[in-house]
């Protein structure tokens, strides 16, 4: 599956690198969002401080006019056998000159890393752009003495809103047999994401905040009760077919199957899910402190409310005498 | 969870059916019925029930292990000791998981079930051996899940196998799925009216604050008019009055 380097060095014109062929490498890719977030913060970065000074950055490798600067980095995990795991990413700066990337840095960011992780290897590179350039390659194959199979990472940073999928796609590099003369090229993989709880927690996060962006207390309740419906609609579709299947089983349109039966059972005994004595004490003691700490708080708000009305007709009312020492107004 | 009780025995149950299909005589029979009434694993048998070798059994003298067959799949201890007479004698093995699927179809009635009643069902004295019982029997094999209350001597039940089912408790599960459906049915729709309702306070409450702030403008305006119109006839506390009305 690794190309040989000989292999590469004999290519040195930047052949056309994409391929729409799927990676026949077998190679599973989990990915973790942390190198999604930190790809998009790069790139974002980047863009804001170009946009920022005025010039066009000089980190970009054949960026045109109007189309924010390419970001380059490393991602490295975990490989274990088949499964290829990407767990975190740094960024790297890519020479313009020479358009290679910095060697030292890249070997010095490896250390730090190798301290607090020391499972983790460089698994390969990312970029972002729309789709795979020429001189992609090239960088490739320079990261092929680290790790001989490299991944490249691209992510799309236009914003495509009727896109369904994540814009971000893995490369493979494959040596492929092409007018006669075997060519490394890229091909397209595969992969799944994979969360740790910490990720789900704050992915979950970000994902909930637009509607309360906008909104009233109304709205996020809307929001909340919406979950609740959907979850509610899933089950009792899913009662239903048990249901319907049940009641052909009597009527004898499907064979019995006893252990189906035994299953469901089981199931049904499960109802009522709660109804010891003690589950509604607690329960109806819980919604008495709820709707006593909401009446605390609507009284709060009225006294609250009811003080400022006082001061301002006291201020507003203030006759010119009161100034000499007199009493006020109403208090 | 419920599903890996089933699967371990359903190549228990695979295992006896090709076995017994295979024997033929009526004593092998009887032998192989008692050797899947003390497997440790196995506690459906309505598969081995609906056999038609099995049926041969009946009216033979061995008719009794039949009926022991019957009395695994559907009935209790207290069954088999109100009819100890015309059922042969339990090995230990027979007796314990007698017990198991007595504690299995009282799971089936109430979810809370007092030590008290587990104790006479069971035939256990003491409070140490039925709770010995129920956790090493019972929910090591994975056949009942719940929560041992022993201040208030309860065993609550949250999970339990089910048994082999008799063709009228059938119609009794369709009709709780039935409940169960419109009860949810009932419930989405009340969620639905509590989301629009939620949005339409939402609306009023807009509404209102809008109409609050409108009010609020115009009379800033009046007053400026007013201010103005008085500053060229008075000076003084008249511009005191309106300032301290411009908050």
């Amino acid at each position: 599956m690794s190309a040989p380097s000989d292999a590469a060095a004999a290519v040195d014109t930047p052949a056309p690198t994409t391929a729409a062929a799927a990676s026949s490498g077998g190679f599973t890719f989990k990915l973790h969002p942390l190198v999604i977030v930190n790809v998009s913060d790069h790139h974002t970065r980047v863009k804001a401080q170009a946009a920022c000074s005025g010039d066009s950055s000089s980190s970009s490798s054949g960026a045109g006019a109007g189309q924010p600067p390419r970001v380059f980095g490393c991602v490295i995990g975990v490989q274990r056998g088949r499964t290829v795991e990407i767990f975190n990413s740094f960024e790297l700066v890519l020479d313009p000159v020479s358009g290679t990337l910095d060697r030292a840095f890249l070997e010095k960011k490896q250390e730090l890393y190798k301290k607090v992780f020391p499972d983790f290897y460089v698994l390969g590179w990312y970029s972002t752009g729309s789709d795979v350039h020429d001189t992609d390659m090239q960088i490739h194959k320079a990261l092929m003495d680290v790790n001989e199979s490299p991944v490249y990472l691209l992510l799309n940073p236009t914003i495509n809103l009727s896109q369904k999928d994540l814009p971000l796609t893995i490369y493979e590099s494959e040596l492929h047999v092409i007018d006669g003369s075997p060519q490394l090229i890229f091909v397209r993989s595969n992969y799944t994401i994979e969360t740790v709880e910490a990720e789900r927690i704050s992915v979950d996060h970000v994902a909930h905040l637009k509607p309360s962006d906008g909104g009233s207390a109304a709205t996020q309740l809307a929001a909340h009760l919406t979950g609740i419906h959907s979850a509610i609609k899933m089950l009792n579709s899913r009662v239903r077919v048990i249901h319907q299947y049940l009641v052909a089983m009597q009527k004898g349109d499907i064979p019995v199957d006893n252990s189906l039966l035994r299953q469901v059972s089981s199931l049904v005994r499960r109802l009522p899910a709660m109804e010891s004595q003690k589950f509604q004490d607690d329960f109806l003691m819980e919604y008495n402190d709820t709707l006593l700490m909401t009446y605390l708080a609507m009284f709060t708000n009225c006294s609250s409310t009811m003080n400022e009305l006082v001061e301002k007709i006291n201020t507003s009312y203030e006759r010119p005498t009161a100034r000499r020492g007199g009493r006020g107004a109403f208090m | 969870m419920a599903m890996d009780a089933e699967r371990r025995q359903a190549e228990l149950i695979a295992q006896f059916s090709a076995q017994a299909a295979a024997l033929s005589s009526a004593p092998q029979l009887a032998a192989l019925v008692l050797e899947a009434t003390s497997h440790p694993a196995l506690f459906a048998f309505s598969e081995l029930l609906t056999l038609p070798a099995l049926s041969k059994l009946a009216g033979t003298q061995y008719a009794s292990s039949l009926d022991l067959l019957r009395l695994f799949a559907y009935g209790t201890l207290k069954d088999y000791k109100s009819n100890s007479g015309s059922l042969p004698a339990l090995l230990p093995d027979q007796v314990r998981k007698l017990k198991q699927l007595s504690v299995l179809t009282l799971a089936e009635s109430t979810k809370i079930l007092p030590y008290d009643q587990l104790m006479q069902e069971l035939d256990v004295s003491n409070v140490r051996e039925l709770e010995d019982f129920l956790i090493n029997e019972c929910m090591y094999s994975g056949i009942v899940r719940g929560k041992l209350d022993q201040l208030r001597r309860c065993f609550e039940v949250q999970f339990a196998a089910g048994r082999d089912l008799t063709p009228d408790q059938l119609t009794n599960m369709i009709e709780t799925l039935s409940d169960w459906l419109g009860t949810s049915d009932s419930l989405l729709h009340q969620i639905q009216e509590k989301i629009k309702w939620a949005d339409t306070m939402s609306e009023v409450n807009k509404k209102h604050q809008k109409e609050f702030e409108d009010r609020v403008e115009e009379a800033k305006k009046s007053i400026k008019l007013n201010n103005l119109s008085r500053q060229t006839s008075t000076y003084g506390g008249m511009t005191t009055f309106s300032l301290n009305l411009e908050e």
